[in-house]
């Protein structure tokens, strides 16, 4: 290889797309929609409070009024006295947001139904304070129907409200308090970033394949440099590009956050942060608590909401920064530097190879379905990867070369022995040679061929043909 | 001794013969034809002696030692299939090649200036190619096929694409480098400036070579030895067996038009003092060579 060549054409790569547009909004926008994702779930918990809400209350039971006191988020009004029907109808006239109707107590079951009427619908958090206060009604007036002194306060005392706190114990036996819901973000983030830096700057590199040899710049291209040199020259430019936008995005990342955070006070928005519950602040995030649950996260949200409340246990937020902060961020970032540059060379030369076999992008789709299904495997396992970090189909997904970047670098906030990291790497490395030789192949002879849709047949002929 | 010397080259694609045992020989300084129906073979050919290609077997040779890819920099080569980025500047673009073919920086921005002041094309620099009419980026091609001064030039259908006015500046072009002692290859359907601008050719047709040697050589071992004349007389011209045979003769109110077959081994001199001896006025004398264009079809179909 002449390296004068290969820097010239390394050159060319880089800085076209250096200077291209859309890459210069998404270097400059992303870091501003990641820091967002630091800082506005926070700032929108501190600044947003709901706008008070009126509730019209209709008691036949005549137990639960006394529960139901008026606060800063909700007023409630005794409209026990009127037709349910009328009220239902005149909420606008009277001022109200809602209507709460609650039913004669049925002396049998011991219980009552509550059912409220609203234009708006109410918010998930009003309606679960209405809830735990009508229940307060409905335990209260049960044990009371027990007839027996002090039986509230005997309640009381035996009510338990116990809350686990996860500690992780690292070499030294140092343990520190951990938030798995942060591990399980933190590995899932990095996962869909390497997922998408591959797939994205591999399929720039198809494209450029296929431009070059739509436009016929190729055969004037070969007769200067050889096509080996041509094609590494490419990769690399690429993957300079893509180092480019991912140090532009760390760097940038930090500077807003730590400007935005100087602007509105750190303290303050950890502060607010800490005093709310996890399940309002994953909602703001944008995750749904429940979807969360249902994915199989061994977390209570009651329980840590709980925690919250209660002074005695650690709060989540807390829990939260201590795990944020155990982190370690330097192996993170050369890992994924690492898996990312021979995960992104393994695959373009893949996709260059299937680019040099067609003329325009429209034709590439038989062609790349072997190659994207097991990058779209990988990203299906990291992403299995928090359930279970240390499942056999795991542990084997971030050993196979062809999944292991993606599944590697979800295993990595959970903590990766380093003989498994080095496995992992160099069996990555030696199929990337391998490809790349495969590749080479490909390339060189698919370039030049013009007029006739290459099948699988082909490529193989071309592997074979020296 | 030739800049370019093809030794029995042999190029197969699978089961397809592309070039079975080619050799011809380049002569340096010179314009050469490279000639051949479409599919003869002379693309792969061409790619050959670019390196784009490598051949079975047979080899190469450039300058009198075996071709190595450092010496691709001193070729310049445009393919038919011209080529360039569209979404790259013009300038930019040229200097990218340029800089492939070996350039330092500053000698191609010095070289690529001069051609575009040439060529009457400086405001293009900063243009990106897509606002470019095909006739202007073709102008732009030729420029990165030639500025980095190569000894040898291959032009594939170098006039395709362009009007009359770019085409004879591009005729103009090639004759210039020959001039500086450059050698052109000339791949081109094009009979009229075969003859008008190569010295020596070869033909090609169904992988093989068919024939190779000089223009005027060529073209006078086809030739039937016939000469026309035109001449005024009383008299209409008449035979001399020993010198030449009257094929034909039309009388245009004395204007005669006649065409000579010369005897074996007699020269068109002996014959003119022939025809000089008799009675009539001559108004033009002329060697009858067939058309390239007329060999070219001969010889294509004689070897089908």
């Amino acid at each position: 290889m002449n390296l004068n060549n290969l820097s010239i054409i390394i050159g060319r790569e880089y800085t076209t797309r250096v200077k291209k547009k859309s890459f210069l909004i998404l270097t400059f926008v992303v870091p501003v929609l990641f820091a967002a994702l630091c800082i506005v779930p926070s700032v929108i918990m501190a600044v947003s409070k709901e706008e008070s809400k009126r509730v019209a209350v209709i008691d036949e039971s005549g137990i639960v009024l006394p529960f139901l006191e008026s606060n800063e988020v909700v007023t409630y009004a005794d409209y026990s006295d009127y037709d349910t029907d009328s009220v239902k109808s005149t909420l606008d006239e009277l001022g109200m947001d809602a209507l709460l109707h609650v039913s004669r107590l049925d002396t049998v079951a011991r219980s009552l139904t509550v059912d409220s009427y609203s234009k708006k619908p109410l918010g998930i958090e009003l309606v679960a304070s209405i809830e735990d206060k009508v229940n307060d009604a409905v335990e209260d007036y049960r044990i009371t129907s027990y007839g027996i002194e002090n039986l509230d306060r005997i309640m009381d005392e035996v009510k338990s409200n116990v809350s686990m706190t996860t500690y992780t114990l690292d070499e030294s036996g140092k343990e520190s308090v951990s938030s798995s819901e942060v591990y399980m973000v933190i590995s899932m983030l990095l996962g869909m970033i390497i997922y998408m830096f591959i797939a994205m700057f591999s399929g720039t590199v198809m494209s450029s394949v296929i431009e070059e040899k739509s436009s016929r710049v190729v055969e004037v291209l070969v007769s200067s440099v050889k096509a080996t040199e041509l094609l590494f020259g490419k990769i690399i430019g690429v993957a300079l590009v893509a180092l480019t936008q991912f140090l532009m995005w760390i760097v940038l990342t930090l500077v807003i956050v730590s400007v935005a955070g100087g602007l509105i006070g750190f303290d303050k928005i950890t502060e607010s942060a800490s005093m709310t519950d996890p399940a309002a602040m994953m909602s703001s995030m944008g995750v749904d608590p429940e979807t969360v649950g249902n994915m199989g996260m061994n977390m209570d949200l009651t329980a840590l909401t709980a925690a919250a409340d209660s002074t005695a246990a650690v709060s989540p937020m807390a829990a939260v920064m201590n795990t944020l902060a155990s982190l370690n961020y330097v192996q993170i970032v050369v890992a994924f530097i690492i898996f990312f540059i021979f995960g992104y060379l393994l695959y373009a030369s893949l996709f260059a190879a299937i680019g040099s076999a067609v003329e325009n992008e429209a034709d590439t789709q038989q062609l790349q379905i072997p190659v994207t299904i097991p990058l779209l495997i990988g990203f299906f396992i990291a992403f299995y990867s928090f359930k279970a970090p240390d499942s056999g189909l795991v542990f084997w997904g971030s050993m196979v070369p062809f999944t292991s970047p993606i599944v590697m670098l979800a295993r990595i906030p959970y903590g990766v022995p380093v003989w498994q990291l080095i496995v992992s790497i160099i069996l990555l490395i030696a199929t990337f040679a391998a490809c790349a030789w495969v590749s080479a192949k490909i390339y060189r002879v698919g370039i030049l061929m013009f007029g006739k849709k290459s099948t699988f047949k082909d490529l193989w002929k071309w592997i074979r043909q020296d | 001794m030739g800049i370019i010397e093809c030794k029995s080259i042999c190029k197969s694609f699978g089961p397809k013969i592309a070039l079975d045992s080619v050799s011809v020989d380049i002569p340096k300084g010179k314009i050469f034809g490279l000639l051949g129906p479409n599919g003869a073979g002379k693309t792969t050919l061409i790619r050959i002696i670019n390196r784009i290609t490598i051949p079975n077997s047979g080899e190469v040779i450039f300058d009198g030692r075996p071709i190595t890819q450092r010496d691709v920099e001193k070729i310049g080569y445009l393919p038919e299939e011209r080529g360039l980025y569209r979404k790259m500047e013009v300038g930019a673009q040229a200097m990218y090649f340029a800089q492939l073919k070996g350039m330092s920086q500053r000698d191609a921005q010095r070289e690529l200036k001069i051609w575009f002041e040439r060529f009457g094309i400086q405001d293009w620099w900063k243009k990106k190619v897509e606002e470019l009419s095909k006739g202007m980026a073709q102008k732009v091609q030729f420029i990165t096929t030639v500025v980095h001064k190569p000894q040898l030039m291959i032009l594939d259908e170098p006039f395709s694409g362009f009007d009359p006015v770019n085409a004879e500046l591009i005729r103009q072009e090639i004759l210039r480098l020959k001039a500086e002692g450059s050698t052109i290859i000339l791949s081109t359907h094009n009979m009229e400036s075969v003859e008008e601008l190569c010295d020596n050719i070869a033909l090609i047709n169904k992988s093989k070579l068919v024939i190779t040697g000089g223009v005027n050589d060529i073209r006078h071992k086809y030739g039937n030895n016939n000469i026309e004349l035109v001449y005024t007389g009383e008299n209409a011209l008449t035979a001399d067996a020993s010198l030449f045979d009257i094929l034909s003769d039309d009388n245009n109110a004395g204007r005669h038009t006649a065409v000579l077959s010369l005897a074996e081994g007699v020269t068109t001199n002996d014959t003119l003092a022939a025809v000089l001896s008799q009675n009539i006025t001559v108004n033009s004398f002329k060697e009858l060579v067939p058309r390239m264009n007329d060999i070219f079809i001969k010889l294509v179909t004689e070897s089908e």
